[in-house]
């Protein structure tokens, strides 16, 4: 979701009128995804690196993300009637407390939905994502649920936040990843355009899924898990939710 | 140019990509002065004949002043007629080069095997990039990749390397000439990074 910046400049109004039309976009883009039947949509919405913008711009970010999951909470009748999923992926423990909080409970009160899941990256790179992953699955080894040997690839994909896309859609005419899904994108067609987030349109996005259908490689069936994998993955996934649990309860 | 490059990669189908190809982007290169080409073997061929694509360069290389070095070769060549002359270090990478070398990075680490530094619950980014830099030869990040053809995919290169590269299409019509790669050069001087800023 890149240019909400730059539209603000484009019509002289504040960066944070910006980032709402950008928020904005967002409902939008994932109305068209639900009525085009893909069912799952992940979106870039706050680096790490983000944290470098002056004070003023992250507070006002920040509040916006508080807001937008309060509401989300208020109206939560609605979002489980969609059916919506939503999972927030990245370090949460540089958030502010509260929107901990939030982020918490949203992620556990949609849980069970499966008609679309929505995946904000939110205080996330792809390299600290690769990293966390690599501490869980260390533990685990250490903690012997599992054994050096039961690590590879497929496993480490599973313990990341963020499962692989098979299009990715960059706006503003921005070439690069920026850090993000670093470790999920090895097969994922890449589209870049030159148009701002919030002016993006229905006809960008189709645009880009014809170009998507026309070049997208062949599909490989991945493996199953080993049953020590599966083990495995069992006890992180559950691990994963009591922490969010915890989060709420304090 | 305005922007340092100090690493090129170039997305290499051997389908479409010749070895004069892949030769004359690794002399221009060394004429811009690139320090850092490397190839991305999408096919798994041009690992297989790294042979003919040295003896290509090799022979395409005669008259230019400067040194190539392979990575894996001991050095050779270069001249530099008393003048100051550049020096490209050749490397080809394949999909084993990216997520599988991770994966081994933290089997090494879990079987202690490999010393790494972790000062909280989880490794930040940083202290993990400290432990994984050790499975990889010291080059600086890519900093362009150039792909032909209309499908843009990184095809497996380098997850933890190009999460600054930019990725731009090097002409439409599979033909690589120099113009087309000066082209390249040109959009990449354009590109305005803001580092999360």
């Amino acid at each position: 979701m890149d240019g909400n910046r730059r539209y603000a400049k484009k019509l002289s109004v504040d960066s944070t009128e910006g980032h709402n039309k950008g928020f904005d976009k967002l409902s939008e883009v994932l109305k068209w995804c639900l009525d085009l039947g893909i069912p799952e949509v992940t979106v870039y919405a706050f680096s790490i690196e983000n944290f470098k913008r002056n004070q003023e711009e992250v507070d006002a970010l920040m509040e916006l993300a508080s807001d937008k999951f309060k509401r989300l909470l208020d109206e939560i009748d609605q979002i489980n009637e969609w059916g919506v999923r939503v999972q927030v992926a990245g370090r949460l423990s540089l958030l502010p407390v509260e929107l901990q909080a939030l982020v918490s409970k949203s992620m556990l009160a949609t849980r069970q939905n499966n008609k679309l899941q929505l995946n904000i990256a939110y205080s996330y790179t792809g390299r600290d994502e690769i990293s966390r992953a690599a501490s869980y699955i260390i533990d685990g080894v250490k903690n012997e649920e599992l054994k050096a040997d039961d690590i590879d690839e497929q496993l480490i994909s599973q313990t990341l936040d963020l499962r692989e896309p098979e299009l990715l859609v960059r706006t503003s005419g921005e070439v690069r990843l920026s850090d993000f899904m670093l470790w999920q994108i090895s097969k994922t067609v890449l589209y870049f355009t030159d148009v701002l987030w919030p002016e993006f349109t229905i006809w960008n996005l189709l645009a880009a899924i014809i170009h998507f259908q026309r070049h997208a490689p062949a599909v490989l069936q991945e493996n199953e898990n080993t049953p020590a994998q599966q083990d495995f993955m069992e006890k992180f996934e559950s691990r994963k939710w009591q922490k969010l649990e915890k989060i709420v309860g304090c | 140019m305005k922007k340092k490059l100090k690493h090129l990669v170039v997305l290499v189908d051997t389908n479409v990509h010749s070895m004069s190809d892949l030769a004359l982007l690794v002399i221009w290169s060394l004429i811009v002065g690139i320090p850092f080409v490397s190839f991305h073997d999408i096919t798994g061929q041009l690992k297989k004949n790294e042979e003919d694509l040295f003896m290509e360069i090799e022979r395409r290389k005669k008259g230019v002043p400067g040194c190539i070095k392979w990575s894996n070769k001991p050095d050779l060549n270069g001249y530099t007629n008393g003048t100051q002359a550049h020096t490209v270090y050749i490397n080809i990478f394949s999909e084993s080069d990216g997520r599988l070398k991770i994966a081994q990075c933290i089997k090494l680490i879990a079987k202690e095997h490999l010393q790494s530094n972790r000062c909280s619950e989880e490794y930040t980014a940083q202290e993990f990039s400290e432990t994984l830099m050790h499975l990889y030869p010291s080059i600086p990040d890519p900093e362009l990749v150039l792909y032909t053809g209309p499908l843009c995919s990184t095809f497996g290169l380098l997850p933890w390397h190009i999460r600054l590269s930019e990725f731009i299409q090097l002409s439409v019509n599979h033909n690589i000439n120099i113009n087309s790669y000066l082209g390249a050069l040109y959009k990449y001087n354009k590109c305005d990074q803001r580092f999360g800023k």
